[in-house]
């Protein structure tokens, strides 16, 4: 499939009403996936990849839970209006869609999260495997690759200036459907090559057995606590209810949060069990790399790089990851 | 399917002001069918809200046999408790719950109990004193030791006088040196301190500690001392949550959701994690 007839593809599904999503420059240097306002404003290279991910298709920023409408003593809730809407993401990264089946779990733990799931059920994704990677990328560290299929629905493969398209579940198959290219698993590639670069056990084990050790505060020193790492990550969920209104009407509202925050864990007491930025430092790559793979059995984290590439002050878990071989050199 | 975040509303029944600044809420089910099947587990708690203000997570404080109404009780400290300090009895709020693990009282049977505790932290004690007293034989010897700075700073004071009434049931209040009044006729001192004093024997106890940090701190030594086993000695965390229900990543301790896997932890689970609460 050439470029041309993959926008042309794009187009139609536009046309049809469908929500497209897909990486766009929004302005010069940064790109973002974006909901496209036409087939045109879709990048289809020359980019690592976006400052953002794509959880916001299944888990937006600001979501209403349901409103509130207040008569005399009596309340009413209601539920928001059900979006069946299709949505289609096109030209992700391999690393923003193994973030889906990851979360998956979490949101399915015992309570559903139908808001969620309804989302994620209406999405396809196509992702298009990396052709280019940078100092930041380590998707191969924590069990994925630049040609990784977990979570996509098809993948596009560059090669000799065409698109391969692999149709990997029904619902991809579904949208390239009567593409001559379409099918089969095995076809040439230039995906990229990232090396491994470290192993996550040791970055488990480094988290867990230095808990309280001062590393952290001396690591979370540059931090300035805005938590761009986790908004710009694809798998950071952790969210804040609150209420928008007063006392007649209005909305309870999940908005996104991030334990870089001090108030995150702030009690009302005034104690708050993690109350330096190296501890809440330390809450990110312990959740990220022991908490998580103890309950779900995954790693909550792809290897994306968007904490560094997104961090004012250079941290991030690569970053990180020297400072533990500085601290923790390996015993010969 | 159910939006998970709803709550049910409720209708105030009932407000006790205890404190200047803490009171208790009574609340009913509006829906009848969802009032006669709710069941719950003394020791699990609830997300309550007030619309327009938010909501705020707090232990369900009635015992889990009365089935007429649940009971939640709170420091105006903030926005949402400010709002909740605003309700009158016919007013609707908001309950998400019963979330978490309650008190195993199953596995407390038999057993001497001792409930430790200290300000604020009466209610979630209260609901597992009022379900032994009303399975009365299904546990030994009561001790109950509460405690606050002030004498005005003690919660549920009617209620002490009542357990009191009861055989077998030791009650010895507190409060802090320098808190009590010229009629005080309780013990002055710090919980721990008071407790350590009345000689109760704690081996083959179970015991339930609830209170400030440094209370709980400086209170397991003296169950240590006294002979307590860690995993018999009992707490209820309360880390700040929002959902309730494991999704928004709030209330991690160490290696737990305490949402899911709490509050409820003995000493001998929390010494073998980190400190992050």
């Amino acid at each position: 499939m050439t470029r041309e007839q993959l926008r042309q593809l794009v187009a139609e599904w536009l046309a049809a009403g469908k929500a497209v999503i897909g990486p766009v420059r929004v302005k010069p240097g940064t790109v973002l996936y974006t909901r496209l306002a036409s087939a045109d404003a879709l990048l289809l290279g020359g980019w690592v990849r976006p400052a953002n991910s794509i959880k916001e298709a299944v888990f937006p920023r600001h979501e209403v839970l349901y409103s509130y409408r207040v008569e005399g003593n009596g309340i009413e809730l209601v539920d928001p209006a059900e979006e069946a809407r299709e949505q289609i993401v096109i030209g992700a990264h391999p690393c923003d869609a193994a973030a889906w089946p990851i979360l998956d779990k979490l949101f399915d733990w015992d309570y559903r999260d139908e808001q969620y799931h309804r989302r994620r059920a209406a999405t396809t994704v196509v992702t298009m495997a990396c052709t280019e990677h940078d100092e930041h990328c380590f998707c191969t560290s924590v069990g994925l690759g630049p040609e990784a299929e977990r979570g996509s629905d098809a993948m596009l493969v560059e090669g000799g200036g065409e698109f391969q398209v692999r149709t990997l579940t029904e619902k991809g198959g579904a949208l390239f459907a009567g593409c001559a290219s379409a099918g089969g698993t095995a076809c040439a590639t230039t995906a990229t090559t990232v090396a491994a670069l470290f192993d996550p056990q040791r970055v488990a084990g480094f988290a867990r057995e230095h808990f309280d050790d001062p590393f952290w505060r001396q690591h979370a020193l540059a931090c300035l606590g805005c938590g761009a790492c986790a908004y710009t990550c694809p798998v950071c969920h952790c969210f804040d209810i609150v209420d928008e209104g007063n006392a007649r009407g209005g909305v309870r509202a999940r908005n996104w949060d991030a334990c870089q925050f001090p108030m995150f864990t702030l009690h009302a007491s005034g104690h708050n069990p993690r109350h330096a930025q190296g501890d809440r430092q330390r809450q990110r790559i312990y959740h990220k790399f022991y908490l998580y793979p103890e309950k779900f059995g995954e790693i909550l984290c792809t290897g994306c790089g968007n904490c560094a590439r997104n961090c004012p002050a250079g941290l991030g878990v690569l970053p990180l990851v020297s400072e533990i071989r500085d601290a923790e050199p390996v015993q010969a | 399917m159910p939006n998970l975040y709803k709550p049910d509303l409720m209708e105030v029944i009932g407000v006790r002001q205890h404190t200047p600044d803490v009171k208790s809420v009574r609340l009913r089910f509006q829906d009848a069918d969802r009032a006669r099947e709710f069941r719950f587990q003394v020791g699990q708690f609830g997300i309550f809200s007030a619309f327009g203000a938010g909501e705020a997570t707090f232990n369900i404080c009635s015992s889990s046999n009365w089935h007429d109404y649940i009971e939640f009780c709170f420091r105006r400290v903030g926005r949402v408790t400010e709002a909740l300090w605003g309700a009158n009895v016919g007013d609707t709020l908001g309950f998400r719950g019963p979330y978490g693990h309650g008190y195993p009282t199953d596995e407390w049977r038999g057993k001497n109990l001792i409930f430790l505790g200290g300000g604020i932290a009466m209610p979630p004690i209260r609901c597992a004193i009022w379900y032994a007293l009303e399975n009365r034989r299904d546990y030994g010897d009561i001790t109950i030791v509460y405690g606050a700075r002030t004498v005005s700073d003690l919660v549920f004071v009617d209620e002490l006088d009542e357990w009191a009434r009861h055989p077998g049931v030791r009650v010895i209040r507190c409060v802090d040196p320098g808190g009590e009044t010229p009629g005080w006729n309780g013990e002055i001192g710090f919980v721990p301190t008071v407790f350590e004093r009345a000689r109760v024997p704690a081996g083959g106890a179970v015991s339930l500690v609830i209170g400030p940090p440094i209370m709980i701190k400086n209170t397991i030594p003296v169950l240590d001392r006294m002979g307590a086993r860690m995993a018999d000695v009992y707490t209820s965390l309360e880390n700040r949550m929002k959902c309730g229900v494991g999704k928004c990543g709030r209330c991690n301790a160490g290696p737990a959701y305490v949402c899911k896997e709490g509050p409820v932890f003995t000493f001998e689970e929390l010494r073998a994690m980190p400190v992050d609460y």
